[in-house]
């Protein structure tokens, strides 16, 4: 571990990184916006210059060196002796933050970046207090470059960032500097917008309110919102997301750093897949079948709508007296890869306890596609569901008999199945294909816990409204066995309770759900439950 | 000694590009000489004749030869013929007449540093010159010069020209290897240097045209020759470029370390200022090096020393490698001198300077994209009538916040853009101030209110920027009389 000194205090630092990521680790609030560790090193801001001691030609002992160095270029050598806290060094910054406005708008009123903004941020911390530039700003043009993107040019500070992203990590390139000198301007070239899987990358990369996301464009002020730890539920790789909310209501999705999993950057898919959550046709109450018959295309027409303190009895009837015909071989449970860990422990153990003959059965898959892999070795995967590891380890310690999902379907469709707790809590109702639709319709004692309303939800003798991944709690185990813990972000939709809350008094247990609590549980049976894993701290001061 | 051309000895000769006439005048002798020498020979030979480099920055060729490191399989030699200085023309006229010379300097380069592959970086307006050389490199592929095994010493090279697309930053080394690469011309950061990582992430030399054309000739006359042309630390002769209105302008080849008036006023040169003009200001070095003040200002008093801040006749530094430095220039430059006659005001030679610098800087750093283009901008005012004094502090400053020199840039085009624009604010400012003295009192702030009515109309600003003086940053805990009464 090679030891330097910053502004002469000693700091131990990994081998190998720039001075820059060896200060802001240490906590040194070092203004930079060219540099990103998951960049390729530029150098072209000249916002992080340092002071650094090199021997002197002559008498070859340390000596201050009177050129300024990008310390972000410096890699980080044993005995190394720099500071940031020289007048030069202040000098310059001062400098850059005046030529950084020369030509900006200060539009920060209307701009979505204000708040997260490192020109703000920067300009009042090492800026100067007014410009003396009083020639005409040049103006440069905004921009739609692509489906999701609006590029504002002119609050551009062009650290080249996006360029370097769509080149290296996404490996499209559809971006690039075009012009020279201060006309210089980011931009597509005609006819190739940006529209890769992961371009709204680029948006949180910026540091300035230059790149900006059209589907958060005017909708709320940054300052009003609160950042959760979550993890995406979009494929299996459990990519780890901020998910930004503000009175009940998600009003973005970002990366959160993971080193093993999804670095700074998450796809598309993550960023955009949370509307369901709002969605106006979500389950918003349990109900029970009706007298009529069911009519798939109003689905709940004509259902008894049933309070939540009904609902327990209810299951336990429907799942009794199926168990106690036969030795509850005509009992099913379908755990959906949805499903947090503990969620799926609470179900198995309810199920295997009320009807040890019981089939488990792991749910449906979605996949779409197949797994694409970027450049620097970010991968989408094709499954989109966050957790079919944890399901199949959990299945694997409860044992007993267990079917697929085509086997369940194709047993139910032949009347094998007298009662059935099958769970969905997918982002739509398009996994009931009109054959998983005919085969639950099979089951006489079908309890459905799910997000939608459906076919299937038509001919359920118990319908119970599910909560999406941000309105509960748990982990996630991704497609490599790595356990994540998501929080909960927001409160579930009025009406309904958090699937883990609904599990747990079903096995009539006291009190809330705790995540925690359950892991501990499990953990106790199945180790790797228990081994959640948590990614690394970004330095406070990096972007 | 007389001294006698050798660079441009074929100039005016017909047929000068053929293969044919170049032979009959001693050519392809040096490479033929070189090839029978062992290449770490030859780089000690170049060393030893400290052949300092013509494209401005006057480093030893063969020293930066010995950067290369000892174990490389392939390394690429870069000639840099991206000539895009103002007003330098010295590289067109020799590939212009002379192509061979430059063709027999890339052989015997190539074979000192065992290049396998050479690529002549082209200026894309050398159209012409694109063509004479291309038909000159063929003839020189026929007779065998280039290709295999070459005049039977088992020394392989191939050459291409490759022709850029007019950008004054791609004769920047790394800006040329990016260009050359078929990137974006921004040049690299260093470490790592080019001959330890260049084009196609080999070794990579670069050099400019004109040193590569003294090789032969310091193979072929040797060292004794090389080393009694010239001043004792800038050996050889040089090719000078003269323009403006001068009796004579053109390109010269003269031994270095001339001085700037026997190159205006000498009949073998310039031949004096048409219509007997004085002079006002001359680049010497092309516009990059800065500027001197010439014979319209007295004389120095005889035995004073040199005083750059004293209105002086500064036309007697020497065109050499080091004299330059005792009159606050950058060096040599491509030695393209540009002559500013008394009549023309100083404050269009301001506008010009810094209109080239914010149109060709790359735009990377911030120091350098943003500094040029609000250097411009007050050049246009102080030229439009609307000058401050302040504004002369303001560009000095900005100039001295810019550049390779203090840290602050990847490569030196700041550099070459501080320099011209400091020297002319610094060495002119008197008339400067005498022409702000005769516009108009209130022109400034008219013009400020209508360009940025902000900067008088906001609160926060009102006024402020005006009376800032250059060197200091508004903070208002330094300047309580500037806070407005509420």
């Amino acid at each position: 571990m090679p030891k330097i000194i910053i502004d002469g205090r000693e700091i131990e630092c990994r081998p190998g990184i720039p001075v820059l990521q060896a200060a802001l680790e240490a906590g040194f609030d070092i203004p930079h916006y060219c540099y990103h560790p998951g960049l390729k090193i530029v150098a072209s801001c000249r916002l992080c210059l340092m002071e650094m001691k090199m021997p002197h030609p002559k008498t070859q002992e340390p000596v201050w060196a009177p050129k300024l160095v990008p310390s972000c270029q410096t890699p980080v050598k044993d005995g190394l002796e720099v500071r940031f806290n020289s007048d030069a060094v202040r000098q310059n910054q001062k400098h850059v933050m005046e030529y950084y406005l020369l030509n900006h708008p200060l539009d920060c009123p209307v701009c979505d970046k204000a708040g997260e903004c490192y020109l703000q941020d920067y300009t009042e911390q090492f800026g100067p207090a007014a410009s003396r530039m009083v020639e005409e700003k040049t103006k440069n043009p905004k921009k739609d470059i692509g489906p999701h993107t609006l590029l504002y040019q002119d609050r551009c500070v062009l650290c080249s960032r996006c360029v370097r992203f769509t080149e290296e990590i996404s490996g499209t390139g559809e971006l690039t500097v075009v012009n020279r000198g201060n006309r210089g301007e980011i931009d597509v070239f005609p006819g190739r917008p940006l529209d890769n899987p992961l371009q709204g990358n680029v948006v949180d990369l910026c540091p300035v309110g230059a790149l900006l996301d059209k589907d958060f464009l005017f909708k709320q002020r940054v300052w009003l919102l609160r950042s959760t730890k979550s993890v995406s539920p979009a494929d299996s790789r459990g990519a780890t997301i901020w998910i930004d909310h503000n009175d009940g209501r998600i009003h973005r999705i970002r990366p959160r750093f993971n080193e093993k999993v999804n670095e700074w950057w998450i796809s598309d898919e993550a960023r955009f897949g949370w509307k369901y959550v709002h969605a106006e046709n979500r389950l918003r109450a349990p109900s029970g079948r009706g007298r009529g018959p069911a009519d798939p295309a109003r689905p709940l027409a004509g259902r008894v709508p049933l309070a939540w303190e009904a609902v327990p009895a209810r299951v336990r009837v429907i799942l009794g007296e199926a168990a106690a015909r036969g030795g509850g071989a005509g009992v099913a449970a379908v755990l959906s890869p949805m499903m947090s860990c503990e969620e799926a422990w609470l179900l198995a153990s309810l199920v295997r306890g009320m009807a040890p003959a019981a089939t488990l059965v792991p749910g449906f898959v979605p996949v779409v596609g197949q797994d694409q892999t970027f450049p620097k070795g970010f991968v989408i995967k094709a499954e989109k569901c966050p957790n079919l590891r944890g399901i199949e380890t959990i299945l694997a310690h409860v044992g007993g008999p267990q079917a697929t999902w085509n086997e369940f379907l194709g047993r139910a469709a032949e009347g094998a199945f007298d009662a059935a707790y099958v769970v969905g809590g997918y982002p739509d109702a398009s996994w009931v294909t009109p054959a998983v639709a005919a085969a639950l319709a099979r089951i006489d004692g079908c309890i459905l816990h799910d997000l939608f309303p459906s076919a299937a939800a038509a001919t359920a003798e118990l319908l119970l409204p599910a909560a999406s991944w941000a309105e509960r709690e748990g982990t996630f185990m991704n497609c490599d066995g790595l356990v994540q813990a998501f929080e909960r972000a927001i409160p579930p939709l009025e009406g309904v309770k958090a699937d883990g809350q609904v599990l747990h008094e079903l096995g009539g247990r006291p009190g809330l759900f705790r995540a925690e609590a359950v892991r501990a549980e499990a953990a106790a049976a199945v180790p790797a439950l228990g081994a959640v894993f948590v990614p690394r701290d970004l330095p406070p001061h990096a972007h | 000694m007389a001294f006698e051309r050798v660079l441009m000895r074929n100039v005016g000769v017909s047929g000068s590009t053929s293969l044919e006439v170049y032979r009959r005048s001693g050519g392809y002798e040096g490479a033929a000489r070189a090839l029978r020498m062992k290449p770490d020979e030859l780089v000690e030979l170049v060393k030893s004749a400290n052949l300092r480099g013509r494209g401005g920055a006057g480093f030893p060729a063969g020293v930066k030869w010995s950067f290369l490191p000892k174990d490389r399989q392939v390394t690429y030699l870069c000639v840099n013929a991206d000539e895009s200085e103002p007003p330098t023309f010295c590289n067109r006229v020799l590939i212009d007449h002379d192509p061979h010379m430059l063709l027999e300097g890339i052989l015997i380069a190539g074979y000192a540093t065992r290049t396998t592959v050479a690529y002549i970086y082209m200026r894309g307006e050398f159209t012409e010159q694109f063509h004479t050389l291309q038909r000159a490199l063929d003839e020189a592929y026929a007779a065998g010069y280039f290709g295999k095994n070459i005049l039977g010493s088992g020394y392989d090279l191939e050459c291409y020209v490759h022709r850029g697309a007019g950008a004054y930053v791609c004769g920047e080394e790394t800006g040329l290897i990016e260009s050359l690469e078929g990137k974006r011309g921004w040049p690299r950061i260093k470490p790592p240097f080019p001959a330890v990582e260049g084009a196609f992430h080999q070794p990579t030399v670069v050099n400019n045209v004109e040193t590569l054309a003294c090789l032969p000739h310091i193979l072929t006359r040797g060292l004794e020759w090389w080393h009694s042309v010239g001043t004792p630390n800038s050996k050889g002769p040089k090719m000078f470029c003269i323009s403006g209105p001068v009796n004579r302008p053109g390109c010269y080849e003269a031994p270095l370390g001339i001085s700037c008036r026997e190159l205006i006023y000498s009949p073998d040169f310039g031949g004096g200022m048409r219509n007997g003009e004085k002079v006002k200001a001359v680049f010497p070095g092309g516009l990059s090096m800065g500027v001197l003040r010439g014979d319209v200002f007295p004389q120095r008093p005889a035995g004073s020393p040199i005083d750059v801040t004293q209105d002086y006749d500064e036309l007697d530094c020497l065109l050499d490698f080091d004299d330059p430095r005792n009159y606050d220039l950058l060096g040599l430059g491509t030695a393209a001198a540009v002559v500013v006659p008394e009549s023309a005001d100083i404050r269009d030679v301001l506008v010009n300077v810094a209109r080239f610098y914010a149109m060709e800087s790359c735009g990377q750093c911030t120091q350098c994209r943003e500094g040029t283009a609000w250097m411009y901008k007050i050049a246009q005012r102080i030229r439009a009538g609307a000058g401050r004094p302040v504004d002369l502090d303001l560009i000095v400053e900005v100039t001295k916040n810019m550049g390779m020199m203090p840290g602050l840039s990847i490569c030196g085009l700041p550099d070459g853009a501080a320099w011209p624009l400091r020297t002319l604010v610094q060495k002119f400012r008197r008339e400067f101030e005498r022409h702000i003295a005769a516009q108009d009192p209130d022109a400034p702030r008219r013009r400020i209110v209508r360009t940025n009515p902000a900067a008088y109309t906001l609160p926060v600003l009102q006024g402020r920027a005006e009376v800032m003086p250059g060197g200091t940053f508004y903070e208002p805990e330094n300047h309580p009389e500037l806070e407005l009464r509420a």
